[in-house]
C-alpha cells in the first residue's frame, strides 16, 4: 500500500467510525433498561437554561451517551475479553471465572462493618426481643468454598464469624459454614441454590427445635435460563444456570402477604420469572416486610426472620413448621417501624445474613 | 469535557470536524472559536466568562503595548496585564492554600473560599502571558483580530491540559494553515495512540494505585509496585493527553510543538527535564529563569534562580507543600548535577545512570501523587522499610500477576523502542508496504478497544485537570 493510499484509508476509516457512530447513535432508539446489568439506563436529559447553567444537563448527557451507546453489551463483552485475554488481568470489574463459575472479589472489605452489624442486632434485641428465643446464622459467599483458589485472595470468613460471636449478646449462633460447598451456589449468581440447602435446613431446624415438624416430601420443578447478577456484570457469554425449586401442598396452600404492595402472593411467585432477576421468584424478591401464613399448620408456632435475599429460597422449607412467619428486611424499612406491624411475644427469632450484606452494614436501618 | 469520553469522541468531535471541513477557509477560525467555547462551557459553565475576560484583557493590552511600543507605558501595560492574569490564577488556585497556612501558623481561623479551580486556567494563563510578553519584547506581532486571539487562547485541543502553545508558534497558522491529507492522517494516528495510552493503560494503572491506597494488605513490594504504577500512570496520562492534543491540532491544520520526548530513557535529571513537559520547562526558562539572569550571574544568584524556578514549577502543579517539595527536590538535584555529579554521570554506563534517574523519578512521583505531606512520609516510609508491613504478601502477588502485562506494555510504551523499530523497518520498501496495511488496522482496532473501555466505565477524569 502506498503512503498516500494508507493516509486515505486511515482518514476515511476514522471519520467513518466517529461520524458513523454519531449518526447511528442519534438514529437508533434509546433503550429503557439494560437486561444484562439489571438497571435503568439514563435517558436523554431535559435541556433547560437552568439545567445547562448548573451543569446537570452535561453530567446527565455524559451518562446518557455511555448508557445508550450502540451495541453497549457487545462493547462491554469486548472490554472483558481484552482485559482477560490481552492484558492478562485476573479479574474484570472484580469478577473472575473458575470452573465456569463466576466469583467476586471483595476488594477492601471493611471488618468494622461486621462489628456495626452486631451492634445493630443487639440494639434490635434490646428494643423488641428481650427474653425471646433468638438465633443467628451467617452465610458466607461462595469464594469461601472455592477449593481451587489459586492466586485469588478472599476475605476471612472465619474472622467475620469471630467478630459476630464476640459482639452479639443474648443470641444463639447456628454455624452453617459446614453445610455448604462450592456447588451450593449458582454459577452466574451470588445466591445459593435451593436444592443445596438440605443440610442448612437440618442444622437450623435442629438448633431451633422445629425439625420434628418438617415431615412432607417435596417435588421439584425447574426453570431454565437463569442468568445471574454476575453474568451481566462480567459481560462474557457463559452457560446460564437453572433454578430448581422445591414445593408441596403445604407450600402451595400457604399465602404470602406483602405489606408494601398490600397484596397476597404465592411463596413461589412465578410472575417474577419475566422480570430481570428470576431469583426474585422466591418470596417475590426484595421487599421490606412479608407475612407467610400457613393455614394447615397446627403447631401454634410463629417465627420472625431478619434477613437478606439469601433467606428467600431457604424460608419456604420452614413454612411447614410455623403458622406464621414474619420476614423482615431492614435494608428497606427502618427497624424502628417494626412495632407498628409486629407484636413481639413468644415467637422464634432468626437473624440470617450473608457476609456480603454484613460487610455493608450501614445499609441496615 | 474530556477527550476520553463518549460525548467527546462520538458527539463533539464528529460535529466539529464536519462543520470545520465544510465551511470556507474564512469561517474556520469562527467554527473553532465557537467549538472551543462550547467545549469549555460544557465542563466549566460560568467560568467560561473568566476565560473570555482574560482573553479580552490580553487583546486590549496587546494593542496598547503595540501603540506605546518602546516607551515606558508599554512596560507598565505589560506589567499590569501580567499581574492581573497571575492575580486571577492566584485567587482561584492559591488563596485557600495561603489561608490554611496562615491559619496553621498564626492559629487564626479565617474561613476558606468556596471556589473551584477553573479547569485549564494554569495552562491558558501561561499562554496569555506568553502572548503579552512576546508582543512587548517584539517577538510577536500584535494580533488585531479578537477572534484570532480568542481562537488561539481557547483552542480546545490544548485548552485544558496543554501543551502550553506559544503564540509565536501558531501565529502564522492562525491566519493561514493548510489542511493536508498527510496532516489529518498522521493526526488521526497520533490522537488514537494518545487515547489508547490514556484509556487502556493510564486508567488501568490509576485503578491499581487506588486499589493500593485503599488496601489493608500493604507490603514493601506493593509500595514499590505502587510507585512504579503511579510514575507510569502520570506519564501515560499526561503524554497521552498531549498526543491527543497534537493529533487533533494536526487534523485541524495546526502544528503544535512536542511536549514529551520519552523522558524515562534519560541518563540525568537535567536530561529528564529536557524531555518531560517541555512546553512548561521552556516557558519557565524564557519567562522566569532568563529574566532573573539565568546562569550568567554569580553562583549564589544562579542557585537562587534555579530554586525560584523549581519552587514555582512545583507550585504550578498544585497548591500544596508536597508539590513545592517535589519542585524544589528537582531544583536541588539539578544544581547537584550541574555543580558536582555531571562528570561522574557521564562516565557511568548508561544503564546505571538511567537507574539513578528512574529511582529518583519514582520517588518524586510518589511525592507528587500524595495528598499533602503526611501521605508523602507514609508512602516513602513504606517503600524503604519504615513501616511494619511484610516484604510481600498474597494480595501483592495477586495484583502483580493481574497487572504485570499492563505494566510491561506501559514501560514499552514509555520508550521509543516501537517507534524506532517502525522507522527502521519502513526503510525497506517492501516492509513499508506491509506497515502501511497494518497501520490503519491498528488505528481502527485501538479506537474500538478504547470505545469498549469507555462504554464500560463512565467515570474517567483526567489527572491534569487539577492544574
Amino acid at each position: 500500500m502506498s503512503d498516500k493510499f494508507k493516509n486515505i484509508i486511515i482518514t476515511v476509516s476514522f471519520m467513518a467510525c466517529v461520524v458513523g457512530g454519531f449518526l447511528i447513535n442519534i438514529i437508533i432508539k434509546d433503550e429503557k433498561i439494560s437486561e444484562s446489568e439489571r438497571r435503568k439506563l439514563t435517558q436523554f436529559p431535559n435541556a433547560s437554561l437552568a439545567s445547562i447553567m448548573d451543569g446537570n444537563f452535561m453530567t446527565n448527557f455524559n451518562d446518557y451517551s455511555v448508557d445508550q451507546f450502540i451495541l453497549r453489551d457487545e462493547f462491554r463483552s469486548l472490554k472483558s475479553l481484552i482485559e482477560f485475554n490481552i492484558l492478562g488481568k485476573k479479574d474484570n470489574n472484580n469478577l473472575y471465572i473458575v470452573n465456569d463459575a463466576i466469583y467476586k472479589m471483595e476488594e477492601n472489605f471493611n471488618y468494622n462493618e461486621i462489628k456495626k452489624a452486631a451492634d445493630k442486632f443487639n440494639k434490635i434485641y434490646e428494643e423488641y426481643l428481650t427474653g425471646m428465643n433468638v438465633y443467628y446464622s451467617l452465610i458466607p459467599e461462595k469464594t469461601y468454598y472455592l477449593s481451587d483458589k489459586g492466586i485469588y485472595t478472599s476475605i476471612d470468613y472465619d474472622k467475620i464469624a469471630d467478630i459476630m460471636n464476640s459482639n452479639i449478646k443474648n443470641m444463639k449462633y447456628i454455624d452453617i459454614y459446614d453445610c455448604l460447598n462450592e456447588d451450593s451456589y449458582y454459577r452466574t449468581d451470588t445466591h445459593w441454590k435451593q436444592e443445596a440447602l438440605a443440610a442448612v435446613v437440618n442444622k437450623i431446624s435442629e438448633n431451633m427445635n422445629f425439625k420434628e415438624y418438617l415431615k412432607s416430601n417435596y417435588t421439584t420443578k425447574t426453570i431454565d435460563d437463569f442468568y445471574g447478577v454476575y453474568y451481566g456484570q462480567l459481560a462474557l457469554s457463559l452457560l446460564p444456570d437453572k433454578i430448581t425449586y422445591y414445593t408441596n401442598s403445604v407450600i402451595d396452600e400457604s399465602a404470602v402477604y406483602n405489606y408494601e404492595t398490600q397484596k397476597y402472593a404465592e411463596v413461589y411467585d412465578l410472575t417474577k420469572l419475566s422480570s430481570m432477576d428470576k431469583y426474585d421468584m422466591f418470596l417475590s424478591g426484595a421487599t421490606p416486610l412479608l407475612r407467610i401464613e400457613n393455614p394447615n399448620c397446627t403447631t401454634g408456632k410463629k417465627l420472625i426472620v431478619f434477613r437478606d435475599s439469601y433467606a428467600s429460597s431457604l424460608i419456604p422449607f420452614f413454612v411447614e413448621a410455623y403458622e406464621e412467619i414474619m420476614v423482615i428486611d431492614i435494608r428497606y424499612m427502618p427497624s424502628s417501624m417494626l412495632k407498628d406491624y409486629i407484636e413481639f411475644s413468644n415467637q422464634d427469632v432468626l437473624f440470617l445474613y450473608s457476609t456480603l450484606v454484613l460487610g455493608n452494614s450501614s445499609i441496615l436501618r | 469535557m474530556v477527550f476520553s469520553s463518549i460525548s467527546f469522541l462520538y458527539y463533539f468531535l464528529p460535529i466539529v470536524l464536519i462543520l470545520y471541513f465544510l465551511v470556507p477557509k474564512k469561517a474556520k477560525n469562527f467554527v473553532l472559536f465557537i467549538a472551543s467555547i462550547t467545549f469549555y462551557f460544557y465542563g466549566e459553565k460560568a467560568y467560561t466568562v473568566i476565560m473570555l475576560a482574560q482573553i479580552l484583557l490580553a487583546y486590549i493590552s496587546g494593542i496598547l503595548i503595540d501603540k506605546y511600543k518602546g516607551t515606558k507605558q508599554a512596560k507598565t501595560v505589560m506589567s499590569v496585564a501580567v499581574m492581573l492574569c497571575l492575580g486571577v490564577l492566584g485567587y482561584f488556585k492559591y488563596t485557600n492554600f495561603l489561608i490554611l497556612n496562615i491559619n496553621n501558623l498564626l492559629k487564626t481561623s479565617i474561613s476558606i473560599l468556596e471556589v473551584m479551580l477553573p479547569i485549564g486556567i494554569s495552562f491558558y494563563t501561561f499562554q496569555i502571558i506568553s502572548y503579552i510578553v512576546d508582543v512587548y519584547r517584539g517577538k510577536a506581532e500584535v494580533q488585531k483580530s479578537f477572534l484570532k486571539l480568542a481562537t488561539y487562547v481557547s483552542l480546545f485541543p490544548q485548552l485544558i491540559a496543554g501543551p502550553i502553545v506559544r503564540y509565536v508558534d501558531v501565529e502564522r497558522e492562525l491566519t493561514n494553515r493548510k489542511i493536508t491529507l498527510e496532516g489529518v492522517s498522521s493526526g488521526v494516528t497520533r490522537f488514537t495512540i494518545g487515547l489508547g495510552k490514556k484509556v487502556l493503560l493510564a486508567n488501568s494503572l490509576a485503578k491499581l494505585c487506588d486499589i493500593f491506597k485503599l488496601s489493608d494488605e500493604k507490603s514493601v513490594l506493593f509500595f514499590w509496585i505502587y510507585g512504579i504504577a503511579c510514575t507510569l500512570y502520570v506519564y501515560l496520562d499526561f503524554s497521552g493527553y498531549s498526543d491527543m492534543a497534537i493529533g487533533i491540532g494536526r487534523m485541524l491544520g495546526f502544528n503544535f510543538l512536542e511536549n514529551f520526548n520519552y523522558p524515562f530513557i534519560s541518563k540525568s535529571i537535567t536530561e529528564f527535564w529536557r524531555r518531560w513537559h517541555m512546553s512548561l520547562g521552556s516557558w519557565f526558562r524564557d519567562y522566569v529563569y532568563i529574566p532573573l539572569g539565568g546562569n550568567r550571574v554569580s553562583k549564589l544568584k544562579f542557585i537562587r534562580n534555579i530554586l525560584v524556578v523549581w519552587g514555582l514549577t512545583g507550585l504550578w502543579h498544585g497548591a500544596d507543600w508536597n508539590f513545592i517539595l517535589w519542585g524544589l527536590m528537582f531544583g536541588v538535584l539539578l544544581l547537584l548535577e550541574k555543580l558536582v555529579l555531571k562528570k561522574y554521570l557521564e562516565k557511568l554506563p548508561a544503564i546505571f545512570s538511567n537507574l539513578y534517574v528512574m529511582l529518583i523519578i519514582v520517588i518524586s512521583f510518589v511525592i507528587f501523587n500524595s495528598n499533602g505531606m503526611e501521605e508523602v512520609v507514609f508512602y516513602l516510609s513504606g517503600m524503604f522499610g519504615g513501616l511494619d508491613v511484610p516484604v510481600i504478601n498474597n494480595t501483592t502477588m495477586y495484583y502483580l500477576r493481574s497487572y504485570i502485562v499492563t505494566i510491561v506494555i506501559a514501560i514499552i510504551a514509555s520508550t521509543p523502542l516501537i517507534k524506532n523499530a517502525v522507522i527502521r523497518l519502513k526503510e525497506k520498501r517492501r516492509i513499508n508496504k506491509i506497515i502501511n496495511v497494518l497501520e490503519p488496522i491498528f488505528v481502527v482496532c485501538l479506537l474500538i478497544a478504547t470505545t469498549s473501555y469507555l462504554v464500560d466505565d463512565s467515570f474517567n477524569p483526567f489527572l491534569y485537570f487539577r492544574f
